[in-house]
């Protein structure tokens, strides 16, 4: 479904991305894990074509998408949907003008079936009665449904999420994490940015752990704990403490 | 040394993203039909919300050119010559002018610190991620906008100038209005009409879309968007007076 190889990209002298690869297959949950200044971002900015790499390639459903201009991308574009890590909604807009608003862009749908299809839309994220409120009215945890929301007004084949559950609160984050996971079982393939481990661990059906713009390990979250990365060790280190105090406590118990 | 060297680097590559935006608009023209909504919103806010500061200051630069050219010309007991200057001043010169650098401040504005406040909370990026192109949605309407709209606000300034340059006139120097009305209007040849009338669409053209362009170059924060602003406005209104100046010397060697 989507491929990097060999992906480089650099902004003057500082290397953003280093020999990047990566293969995520249609239907799954990949989570792109890493701390801040990793690299994620660029990593998804440049799935969705709104980077060029330096060098390497980016295929998406087999298709080389790595140099293609913007209006070739446009196309393509339209098959992927993308939550930002800030929302970018627009903010002058309602709601259900927000979730519409690529629907009406691209034309195709009379207006009654774009109205069916936001509610629709609203009624799945559970925000069924919010069409008429602005943006700027919403709590931080709303507004990332709205962007969800949006995301998925065109079924799109492939959802990127750009720190999905940053800022909120831990109650909020566990609904937006269920509720990537209530997206997925659509058949969409998710892209999840995050660094954020038990966000990670409890979503990701693969995950890969990028540290300064270089592709650590992928692998599901037990190849990870079986890994020998000095680098995943340490990432991966609190949920090895969690682990080794679980071993011991029913070690205790058994004895 | 080393910092002037980057500086005029920075200016170069500044230049260089001016003008392929320049040509994606120009590619874009065949996608026009798409913005005729977003079109007409921008025609209202640049056209007929402008018409209030546009009738001051065209009608102020009448009264100052009258006064002006009045005093001066009463010296020599030619002061029937004020209503063909004003109006051939009014027309070629200062109302354009006038329309113009009062628009490059307003619509400069508001244009870049519109796109630059969508560049910084990444809106810009979303449309692009959802298969827009902001060149269509953004710069598009607001060129079209301001070369249509630019028209009609320049026939105004040159109206207002010359009746409330006839009003002064009668008041200060008691010059009948109907003498200075035949003279202003037998003055105006068919080659001044077009120089008064070619040179907004010029200067809409160059205000749109260099404070696009200063709204889409926006990087950082809001600080980063007030200095955009600034100088979206500044190049904006240079442009205007060194359009004017070329314009002006090309024209009357030709015609």
């Amino acid at each position: 479904m989507i491929r990097l190889e060999n992906v480089n990209l650099s902004f003057g002298n500082k290397v953003i991305l280093n020999n990047a690869s990566l293969a995520i297959k249609k239907g799954e949950i990949a989570v792109i894990l890493g701390p801040s200044g990793a690299g994620k971002s660029s990593l998804l900015k440049i799935m969705l074509g709104l980077w060029k790499p330096d060098s390497g390639k980016v295929f998406i459903n087999n298709k080389d998408i790595s140099y293609l201009s913007e209006l070739e991308m446009l196309p393509i574009r339209r098959k992927m949907g993308i939550v930002f890590q800030g929302n970018a909604l627009f903010d002058s807009l309602t709601v259900e003008e927000n979730v519409a608003y690529f629907l009406k862009e691209h034309g195709g749908l009379k207006s009654s079936s774009i109205k069916d299809k936001v509610s629709e839309i609203l009624s799945f994220i559970n925000l069924k009665g919010t069409e008429k409120i602005c943006i700027d009215q919403l709590s931080g945890g709303m507004k990332k449904r709205v962007a969800i929301a949006r995301a998925l007004s065109f079924d799109p084949e492939i959802i990127f999420y750009d720190e999905p559950t940053t800022g909120l609160d831990p109650i909020n984050s566990k609904s937006i994490l269920e509720l990537i996971k209530r997206v997925s079982t659509s058949g969409a393939t998710s892209v999840v940015v995050t660094h954020i481990l038990n966000d990670a661990i409890s979503i990701g059906d693969t995950l890969s752990v990028i540290n300064e713009g270089a592709m650590v390990e992928t692998g599901t979250v037990h190849d990870m704990l079986q890994s020998e990365n000095k680098f995943v060790k340490d990432f991966f280190y609190e949920v090895f403490q969690e682990a080794a105090l679980l071993k011991s406590k029913n070690f205790n118990n058994n004895n | 040394m080393a910092s002037a060297i980057l500086n005029f680097k920075k200016r170069i590559l500044a230049l260089q993203e001016y003008s392929l935006m320049l040509r994606d608009l120009f590619l874009s023209i065949k996608s026009i039909k798409k913005c005729r909504r977003d079109t007409i919103t921008q025609m209202y806010l640049i056209g007929a919300q402008a018409f209030l500061p546009i009738l001051l200051g065209g009608a102020f630069a009448g009264i100052i050119l009258a006064l002006e050219t009045g005093h001066q010309l009463d010296l020599f007991g030619a002061k029937t010559l004020v209503g063909r200057t004003v109006s051939l001043g009014m027309v070629r010169e200062l109302g354009p002018v006038i329309a113009g650098l009062l628009l490059a401040a307003r619509t400069g504005a508001k244009n870049a610190s519109e796109i630059g406040a969508m560049q910084i909370s990444e809106q810009i990026d979303a449309l692009r991620a959802f298969g827009t192109s902001p060149i269509l949605k953004l710069v598009m309407p607001r060129t079209i906008a301001a070369m249509v709209m630019f028209l009609p606000l320049t026939a105004i300034a040159d109206m207002s100038g010359i009746l409330s340059g006839m009003v002064v006139t009668k008041l200060s120097l008691h010059v009948d209005t109907s003498f200075f009305w035949h003279s202003a209007v037998s003055a105006l040849l068919m080659k001044d009409i077009f120089v008064g009338f070619a040179k907004p669409i010029l200067f809409a053209y160059f205000i749109a879309t260099i404070s696009c362009f200063y709204g889409f170059y926006t990087r950082g924060g809001t600080s980063a968007l007030g200095k955009n602003t600034i100088n979206a406005v500044v190049v904006s209104s240079l442009i205007v007076l060194v359009l004017d100046f070329i314009f002006t010397k090309v024209v009357w060697e030709l015609l």
